[in-house]
């Protein structure tokens, strides 16, 4: 009866939300991205609670006047749902994704100090803030993070002889190694190419070869001839048969999945893969270093962090009460109380320090990966281009796995992007 | 009567050929066959260059072995690898292998009586060949004039029975082969690799038993990792040997036997069909029931979940998918009213009725199927958005309606037009209405092209992916096809959430298509041909 | 039986109705769209003729995806409904168990296309696939294959997931075609003589025809339009040689952002589609005018 209840509630509110009838309560459009299993069962209403209470109700209750509407998509749909919405003025009020840039050019998002009260601006990191300082603004704030960092089955190393490669001679070395061991049974190396993580491959690479997306002034450099280098290096390790065997379509989902049965020796992940591998009822002896880089380059930690980010709806009237309520949305969700919860269920990084505070004290072990986490290097994703940089390094490694010539590729993909 | 000379001369002829098939067989059996060279020992020695202190070690080590199982009186030798590679940079890797192995040969007598799978199918096969010259003589009784008053009218089921059986060991004869392969290599890496605990010390004794008489006891699992099979082509040879007896059966009744086989090719090609159709729904049910370690089974080792998780579906019940279901059934439904309401007045306008412009509403609805949603999205969320439709089931609705209609109507228009209008030319004389005529007349009659309509409407929006996740925001609203989409999210695939769900999903459909399997055919029958 | 000149279109009002809110109008804003700037957000500009085409036109990919759609399209198409065909006549003669064999064989027609990709895609996986484990417990393998060791060999998986979607359609379709068919026909054809070829040359085709044609023309239709299977499977990786013309727009859209080429683009696969119904109904409305 109490579900009917609450069923009929929500139409209600919902049919209310479309039509704007009741114009008093203020309503929140929020789309959260799905990282986990729980994740919507953590956020939306009619969730059972586990981990704490549900966001939404909590929120409402403790924020009389503001409606929530809130919608956990998965990562597959998601750039799809936004831009329909948006393409229609539908935009929602608050939204997290992995980048922002893209919506700067057509005036989209509000400024950060519009709806951060001082207080939760000075908590953020604030190397992770400055990458979203664009045009004397600043545009979004960050979710959260996760450090990649080379995993390897200790067991499957040791048998065969080798130590954890640093360089990348040694890891050719090592592939080498247990390939001849194992007669081609483990994979030694892990690469994924595929369309949705293209770009990590390529800072991997390009970063332990003293290259990148970017040089030292900013702009796009990406056919420069370390990334070449590195590239041709990522490759030679595919076809040299180091590798997984199909790395355009296997995921990391696969690469985790092999991982945990023993399959694969190493592989570059984030820091759930402990977390993956236990849930997946793995029984292996894994252990953590810093990911390989090139003879006299310094090995760089690769760092991913998510964002929030508001829209401007003009269409409001009362600006400020808008401005308000997304701030106190945004206190809300960064409260260590509700923060802590949601970035531990997820198995994430904070990007906010109360948090860290809260999470070394409950673990004291937890402030190693901050180390990590600090000199870590983060995507471009300040620069309005870089959608396109993603697909396109993508889309350059992958037609460089079917034999295509490294050097032309990406220098047909640098004078795109900067022809633009 | 009269014929009985030639036949006895021909049937002893036959007669002949089976006992000859027989021989053969029987001398095959007693070559040795089978080779298998067990690795009673490897030591694998990483940067290990020949001659170095390494590789003395190590070839000390594999000597010392071979020499303790000399001295057991096993006939073995040492054999070493080495790998020896140079990387770009000029530096060299070595991998030495040593490896002592001992080779023997079986044939398949040795099988007999020994506690393994293929032995029982060994069994099978001696056991169905003793039987063919009995099944033979007594079948040819008859014709050879031996009490052939009392056997004659018999025969032919002897005869039948005979080709049956030797079909029979013919076709076992390549199960035998593979269920050695299986055994032997397959099986043997799995308990090697520890995957398969349960009834371990039970095998590795049967192999013990079969391969060195027993000797080797409890060292028998360290002596077997390199075991290595390998059957001679001479073991082909039996088949077309069971072929000439089979043969010499087949002449006696020709005619029979060809029907038969065309019977027997219908059945092998339906079943393929089926069992290749039914594949991906078994692999969905397996793995619906797998725990969520067993569902990435990198070893290949069960056909079925080891131990069936019904929690997997308790699961994603607690999860939301009855919710989801709720939905899509209110969506799939609605739609096929929908469709149907609209989309029966327009078939009969088109059926019955002169009137200008009716190839043009033809050609507008079938221009109306051109588009993929895919590609309209930006489209149809700007239109709901304006019809305040956004995050609402009823859209979602409206939209399989109007997507559906071109099939709709084309089936319907078919199945009216097939039927001769006279009956309800009557009912309208008697003066009934238009709507009358319809409803009392030809919609009964046309009930099995309505029904299959229906279904595929129904189907249609049951399935319908793209535009629902554009227009669904709300957890509750979800259709079970986006509601799947959270069982793999940023950090986790969880396959048996996902499949369980399909399942669900899949089910309610099946089963529905299933009981109008009848009408579907009939259906499309009247709207097809005329369409 | 008088009728008001006006009724017929009386009649047909709810369905075009229908029709031209929830299917045409977005048809139409999306031909408005392709003429438009559209920023890389999805934010609508102003009008800029054809540079959209022109830039569609002109992406490199652009001739890959055209071949693979066009290779898509015949490959599933003609070959389902071979299979459908032969299938078709297979389940028409008389045995035990041909109720259940159909009943088994509508089971791809009524399941989800993104289940069925999910579900394909999961069997080949090389390291834990089903299709390897069920081959090497049968024993017909010693060695898991990898089913996916090249994008050609990934993009023929496709083209079966597709054909084996397809295939039930067909075969309900010539299923219905043969049921309609005088039995005395045939016998009439065997009392003169009449082979097997010979009868399905000359009573069976001719017969199954009409509904051959309406099979196929729908099935190039949603086969074009079909979107899953290769997104589920592939994504079009590596570097769009998997993709076909809808699931390469879509990622033109959401993924490269290049929104304006892809509205563009889904109106030239509009035109396309066009032209190949316009074909079938020339034909279909002649026969029927001669009837």
């Amino acid at each position: 009866m109490k579900k009917m209840f609450t069923l009929l509630m929500v139409l209600a509110l919902v049919l209310c939300a479309v039509t704007s009838v009741f114009a008093e309560d203020i309503t929140l459009d929020v789309i959260i991205c799905q990282y986990g299993p729980n994740t919507t069962n953590w956020f939306e209403r009619g969730g059972d609670g586990m981990f704490g209470s549900n966001f939404v109700e909590a929120f409402e209750e403790a924020n009389p006047g503001i409606k929530l509407n809130l919608e956990v998509v998965s990562w597959n749909d998601v750039h799809q749902v936004v831009d329909t919405r948006i393409a229609n003025g539908n935009a929602p009020d608050i939204l997290n994704l992995d980048t922002f840039s893209e919506f700067l050019p057509d005036d989209l998002l509000l400024p950060v100090d519009e709806y951060t009260t001082d207080e939760l601006f000075e908590d953020f990191f604030p190397a992770f803030m400055e990458d979203f300082y664009v045009d004397g603004e600043y545009w979004a704030v960050p979710d959260l993070a996760s450090a990649r960092a080379l995993y390897y089955n200790v067991d499957i190393l040791e048998e065969a002889g080798v130590e954890v490669p640093a360089t990348w001679e040694e890891l050719e070395d090592a592939a080498q190694a247990i390939i001849d061991y194992y007669d081609g049974e483990i994979y030694p190396w892990g690469i994924d190419m595929t369309t949705d993580e293209g770009q990590a491959a390529f800072a991997y690479y390009t970063w332990g070869n003293g290259g990148g997306f970017t040089d030292e002034d900013g702009e796009w450099a990406l056919n420069s001839d370390e990334n070449v280098e590195a590239i041709e290096y990522a490759i030679g390790l595919v076809n040299a048969g180091y590798t997984n065997p199909n790395p355009a379509t296997q995921t990391r989902y696969d690469l985790q999945d092999m991982f945990a049965t023993g399959k694969l020796a190493m592989m570059i992940g984030p820091n759930q893969i402990p977390t993956y591998v236990e849930d997946k009822g793995g029984d292996i002896n894994m252990a953590t270093a810093s990911l390989p880089a090139n003879e006299g380059e310094t090995s760089a930690s690769v760092g991913v962090k998510d964002v929030m980010m508001a829209f401007r709806d003009d269409s409001v009237e009362d600006q400020d009460a808008r401005n308000e309520a997304i701030s106190a949305f945004m206190t809300f969700f960064y409260d260590p109380e509700n923060y802590v919860g949601w970035v531990s269920m997820e198995d994430f990084l904070p990007a906010v320090n109360s948090a860290v505070e809260a999470l070394v004290e409950s673990d004291p072990s937890f402030a190693a990966w901050l180390d990590v986490l600090a000199n870590c290097k983060f995507y471009p994703t300040s620069k309005a281009e870089w959608a396109q940089v993603r697909q396109g390094v993508t889309t350059v490694e992958q037609n460089a796995l079917t034999g295509a010539d490294v050097r032309a590729e990406l220098d047909a993909l640098q004078a795109e992007i900067t022809g633009m | 009567m009269k014929r009985y000379p030639e036949i006895k001369k021909q049937n002893l002829r036959n007669t002949a050929l089976l006992l000859l098939g027989l021989i053969l067989t029987l001398v095959l059996m007693s070559l040795p066959l089978y080779t298998f060279e067990i690795g009673v020992y490897t030591k694998k020695s990483p940067n290990t260059f020949v001659g170095d202190e390494k590789y003395i070690e190590a070839k000390a080590e594999a000597e010392a072995a071979a020499a303790d199982y000399r001295a057991q009186g096993f006939d073995v030798e040492v054999s070493e690898s080495v790998l020896e590679r140079t990387n770009s940079k000029g530096k060299t890797t070595s991998l030495v292998t040593f490896t002592v192995n001992e080779r023997t040969g079986k044939n398949f007598w040795s099988f007999l009586g020994k506690d393994l799978p293929s032995s029982k199918t060994l069994t099978g096969i001696l056991i169905l060949m003793g039987l063919s010259p009995v099944f033979a003589a007594v079948g040819l009784a008859g014709s050879l004039d031996l009490l052939h008053r009392y056997l004659d009218t018999r025969s032919k089921i002897f005869r039948t029975l005979l080709i049956a059986v030797l079909l029979l060991a013919i076709l076992l004869i390549p199960v035998f082969i593979l269920q050695n392969n299986v055994t032997f290599s397959r099986q043997l890496s799995l308990y090697n690799a520890e995957l398969v605990t349960e009834g371990k010390e039970a095998f590795f004794a049967r192999l013990d038993d079969f391969l060195f008489d027993g000797q080797m006891g409890a060292d028998i699992s360290d002596i077997l990792s390199g075991l290595k099979i390998e059957h001679s082509p001479l073991v082909w040879l039996m088949i077309p040997t069971l072929f000439i007896s089979l043969l010499a059966a087949f002449s006696i009744r020709r005619g029979e036997i060809q029907s038969s086989l065309l019977k027997l090719c219908l059945y092998v090609f339906v079943i393929i069909v089926c069992v290749i159709t039914l594949y991906p729904y078994y692999v969905m049910l397996i793995t619906a029931f797998r725990s969520n370690a067993e569902s990435l089974d990198m070893y290949f080792l069960h056909m079925f979940p080891t131990k069936w998780i019904w929690s997997n579906l308790t699961d994603i019940i607690h999860r939301g998918v009855p919710r989801f279901l709720l939905n899509s059934l209110f969506v799939a439904g609605g739609a096929t009213a929908l469709a149907m309401l609209c989309g029966i007045p327009a078939a009969y306008a088109l059926a019955r009725m002169n009137f200008k412009g009716k190839k043009i509403f033809l050609g507008y609805v079938i221009m109306s199927q051109m588009f993929s949603p895919v590609v309209l999205l930006i489209g149809i969320s700007q239109l709901m958005t304006t019809l305040h439709l956004n995050n609402t089931l009823w859209g979602l609705m409206l939209i399989n309606a109007a997507f559906n209609q071109a099939f709709a109507i084309w089936l319907l228009r078919g199945t009216f037009v097939s039927i001769s209008p006279e009956m309800e030319q009557a009912a309208l004389i008697d003066g009934c209405g238009t709507i009358g005529a319809l409803t009392k007349v030809l919609i009964p009659m046309a009930a099995p092209g309505i029904v299959t309509a229906l279904i595929f409407v129904f189907i249609n929006a049951w399935n319908e992916y793209t535009v629902a996740t554009i227009l669904i925001s709300t957890a509750q609203y979800r259709p079970i096809t986006v509601g799947i989409t959270q069982f793999s999210s940023f950090n986790m695939i969880e396959w048996q959430y996902m499949f369980a769900a399909s399942l669900l999903a899949t089910i309610p459909v099946v089963i529905l298509f299933m009981f109008i399997e009848k009408h579907l055919t009939a259906g499309l029958t009247s709207g097809g041909v005329k369409g | 039986m008088n009728r008001h000149k006006w009724e017929p279109y009386l009649w047909l009002l709810p369905s075009t109705l229908l029709v031209s809110v929830f299917v045409l109008f977005p048809i139409l804003i999306v031909f408005k769209l392709s003429f438009s700037e559209i920023s890389q957000a999805g934010v609508v500009g102003g009008f800029i003729g054809f540079d959209n085409y022109v830039e569609a036109i002109n992406l490199p990919a652009f001739k890959t995806v055209m071949l693979n759609t066009l290779w898509w399209v015949l490959s599933v198409v003609i070959l389902s409904t071979i299979l459908g065909f032969i299938i078709a006549l297979v389940l028409n003669q008389k045995f035990h168990g041909r109720k259940i064999a159909r009943s088994i064989l509508v089971f791809p027609w009524a399941t989800s296309l993104v289940i069925q990709a999910s579900v394909w895609n999961y069997i080949i996986k090389y390291e834990y696939g089903n299709l390897n484990n069920v081959l090497l417990n049968l024993g017909i393998i010693k060695q898991a294959i990898n089913f996916r060791s090249s994008y050609q060999v990934e993009f023929i998986w496709e083209c079966w997931v597709g054909i084996f979607v397809t295939v039930p359609f067909v075969t309900f379709c010539v299923l219905s075609g043969l049921q309609s068919i005088d039995v005395s026909l045939y016998e009439a054809a065997t009392m003169d003589g009449a082979g097997f070829w010979h009868k399905l040359r000359h009573i069976t085709l001719p017969l199954v025809k009409p509904s051959l044609t309406v099979s196929t023309v729908l099935n190039i239709i949603y086969v074009f339009n079909s979107f899953p299977i290769v997104y589920t499977m592939t994504k079009g990786a590596p570097a769009h040689k998997t993709d076909t013309m809808i699931t390469y727009l879509y990622m033109l859209s959401f993924y490269e952002r290049k929104k304006g080429p892809a509205t563009a683009l889904s109106v030239i696969g509009f035109l396309i589609l066009c032209l190949c119904a316009g074909i079938y109904m020339m034909t279909v409305m002649r026969k029927e005018e001669e009837l």
